[in-house]
């Protein structure tokens, strides 16, 4: 039964994309090896990029591929077993974040990610996605339904951060406003103050309208790969900007929040939706273009490198905006290398980062970020995705990297050239 | 040995009943791909998705585009040198009977000349695939077969080329009529699949400002 709903569910995905990477395209070359993170770390031949891809091209190929209909044994098609769904659930969320650093090195250019995604809504349908992923999903899908009993807690939460922010400001005028109908932005954060309070200092320095939603910017229905869930999760956030009436929807520095709501959003929902969405590192890089915000970078004066998430930049385009803010808060930015396009994933995204069961795999598929740290002599890192940060952070404690991991916007505060500015430093988490 | 008529037959007439099924089963294929559904990127662009894509077609010829060629000239190299050759083989099957005034003897050893390291490189690929743990789990015998009948086929080419007796010639045009005839069904039809990844894949890194990377307006 679970093999007969995840081939149905295979089959909803087979799309041009998935149809085109699950065919005859991949020459078997192996170009890909060596760009992914998981192979770099583990040297097992099981886990490159055309080997974890072509266990579900061999499923696609049986009901799709001429020769593999009629001589299966030619192309190694075979029809998918119970015992090779089981054996997906760890090559689709462990040993995958789907980086698509095979897919930019791939001189085909084949989407292995894809195959992947598609391998996890595969699973996901027949019931074997990891369980703490599916609990987020619904959590967040939950809050919505119900607001009202959030409400009362949600404000009493951001009346103390409040508090924290007048002190930091050193004026009772700076504000968290929440529900604030025609505010210009509505402000998506995570759970928790780390992306609320240094956004409020930086929204109320360069005196911007703006509320904050009563939701988490976060979509595990993506992670899962369960469209249905994350579009409904992406909706609370749609709904609530309509209701508010704001011009443009700002995510916080978050990557798959902001390419689901960015990219993917408005493909689930057939077309651009009513409002401008950015991510608050593109508005900060705005402020400091125009000169809204002034710094002082000797406040940052420790050797500083910015780690791309792999949503964020290869897969949302934000690659030089955290690069001119970095430039412009901080004393001695350092690139890594490679960076950007190339830029190497930290073992930690696509959900991993939530399954603690996984968690050594996951710190050993970091080593070649840590590495790649290690060589730039950075004493601080810079990363605009929680999940990258909290990856980094559990490898800085792992590998004595002997590192700060920060966010862009935490970086930013500290260079923040405020009139009243409290004299300790900012403390949000 | 080999009566004129048979020849003639194996350079004209088999060659193009190979090429017309070979064609119609890739617009089988191109068409059975068009009809699959696709969601097309909806979101205000931050770059150019024609831009994308003809910068995934470039990118096979700029080897400091990737990673992966970067760090692996050689491999880039060896690759460029293999396609040359087979692109040559390929051009030569339609030149010897079609143009066959083209075809002097410098013209010959030209082709020989381009197709040899082709057959050469031929050869490493397939040890590489016997002898990497990492290309061994990945190799069906699809792609042995295609790799040794790519090498049959560059070596009847240079044979014909060079020696061009009527014996070679026929061994040459016999070997390219299967090869056309098996084709569509192997790996060897990957070319065909690059360009709807280059147009798809390369147009959403376009569209989305990532490569190329998106201009600045500010």
């Amino acid at each position: 039964m679970t093999t007969e709903l995840a081939t149905k569910e295979l089959e909803k995905k087979y799309n041009k994309l998935v149809g085109t990477s699950a065919s005859n395209m991949c020459a078997h070359c192996g170009w890909c090896m060596d760009s992914c993170h998981v192979y770099l770390a583990n040297h097992d031949p099981e886990v490159t990029p055309v080997a974890k891809a072509e266990r579900i091209r061999h499923v696609y190929k049986k009901s799709h591929d001429w020769m593999s209909k009629i001589f299966p044994f030619w192309t190694g098609a075979k029809k998918l077993t119970d015992e090779e769904l089981q054996k997906w659930v760890e090559l689709a969320y462990r040993d995958c974040t789907l980086c698509e650093r095979c897919v930019v090195n791939c001189p085909m250019g084949v989407e292995t990610p894809q195959l992947i995604a598609a391998a996890r809504s595969a699973l996901n349908s027949a019931g074997k996605s990891p369980e703490i992923l599916t609990q987020l999903a619904d959590m967040a899908i939950s809050r919505e339904e119900n607001a009202e009993l959030y409400k009362d807690f949600f404000l009493e939460q951001i009346k103390e951060i409040e508090k924290q922010l007048q002190a930091y400001m050193g004026t009772p005028e700076a504000s968290i406003p929440v529900n604030k109908e025609g505010a210009r932005i509505l402000y998506v954060p995570l759970s928790g103050a780390h992306t609320i309070l240094p956004e409020a200092i930086i929204f109320n320095a360069a005196h911007e309208s703006w509320t904050l939603s009563m939701f988490e910017a976060s979509n595990y229905g993506v992670f899962l790969g369960d469209t249905a869930k994350a579009k409904r999760i992406a909706e609370r956030i749609i709904n609530e900007a309509k209701r508010l009436k704001v011009q443009e929807v700002v995510l916080t520095e978050c990557g798959h929040a902001y390419t689901t709501m960015r990219w993917e959003a408005p493909k689930w929902f057939g077309g651009p939706l009513p409002f401008r969405v950015r991510n608050i590192i593109e508005v900060l890089d705005e402020y400091v273009c125009l000169g809204r915000l002034k710094f002082d970078p000797t406040k940052n004066s420790e050797p500083v490198t910015y780690h791309d998430s792999c949503n964020l930049g290869r897969k949302g385009g934000l690659l030089e905006e955290p690069r001119r803010v970095l430039r412009a808060v901080a004393q001695d930015f350092r690139e890594m290398t490679p960076n950007r396009l190339q830029s190497l994933c930290c073992g930690g995204g696509s959900g991993l980062v939530a399954i603690a069961e996984w968690s050594e795999a996951r710190i050993k598929a970091g080593k070649p970020k840590t590495d790649q740290i290690r060589q730039t002599g950075a004493k601080v890192v810079v990363t605009s995705c929680d999940n990258c940060r909290h990856q980094i952070t559990e490898l800085n404690e792992h590998y004595n990297l002997g590192i700060k991991v920060t966010s862009l916007c935490e970086l930013t505060v500290q260079a923040l050239v405020l009139p009243n500015r409290a004299t300790a430093p900012l403390s949000s988490k | 040995m080999l009566s004129d008529g048979f020849v003639h037959f194996v350079e004209y007439e088999l060659q193009i009943i190979a090429l017309a099924w070979l064609f119609v089963l890739y617009a089988i294929k191109i068409l059975q791909l068009l009809r699959l559904p696709m969601l097309r990127e909806k979101g205000p662009g931050k770059g150019s998705a024609v831009s994308g894509a003809l910068r995934s077609y470039a990118n096979l010829f700029l080897p400091w585009s990737m990673e992966s060629s970067k760090k692996h000239f050689w491999r880039w190299v060896e690759f460029g040198a293999y396609h040359v050759g087979a692109g040559i083989a390929i051009l030569n099957t339609f030149t010897s009977p079609f143009a066959p005034g083209m075809m002097t003897q410098p013209v010959r050893w030209a082709f020989a000349i381009l197709i040899a390291p082709a057959l050469l490189l031929g050869l490493v690929k397939l040890a590489r695939r016997i002898a990497r743990p990492e290309m061994r789990l990945i190799s069906t015998p699809d792609d042995y077969f295609s790799l040794a009948s790519v090498e049959v086929f560059f070596f009847s080419a240079i044979m014909a080329l060079l020696v061009n007796t009527p014996l070679w010639r026929t061994v040459y045009f016999l070997i390219t009529a299967g090869f056309l005839f098996y084709v569509p069904f192997s790996k060897i039809s990957h070319y065909v699949y690059f360009f709807f990844a280059a147009t798809i894949t390369g147009g959403r890194y376009g569209w989305r400002g990532v490569r190329p990377q998106a201009r600045e307006v500010k």
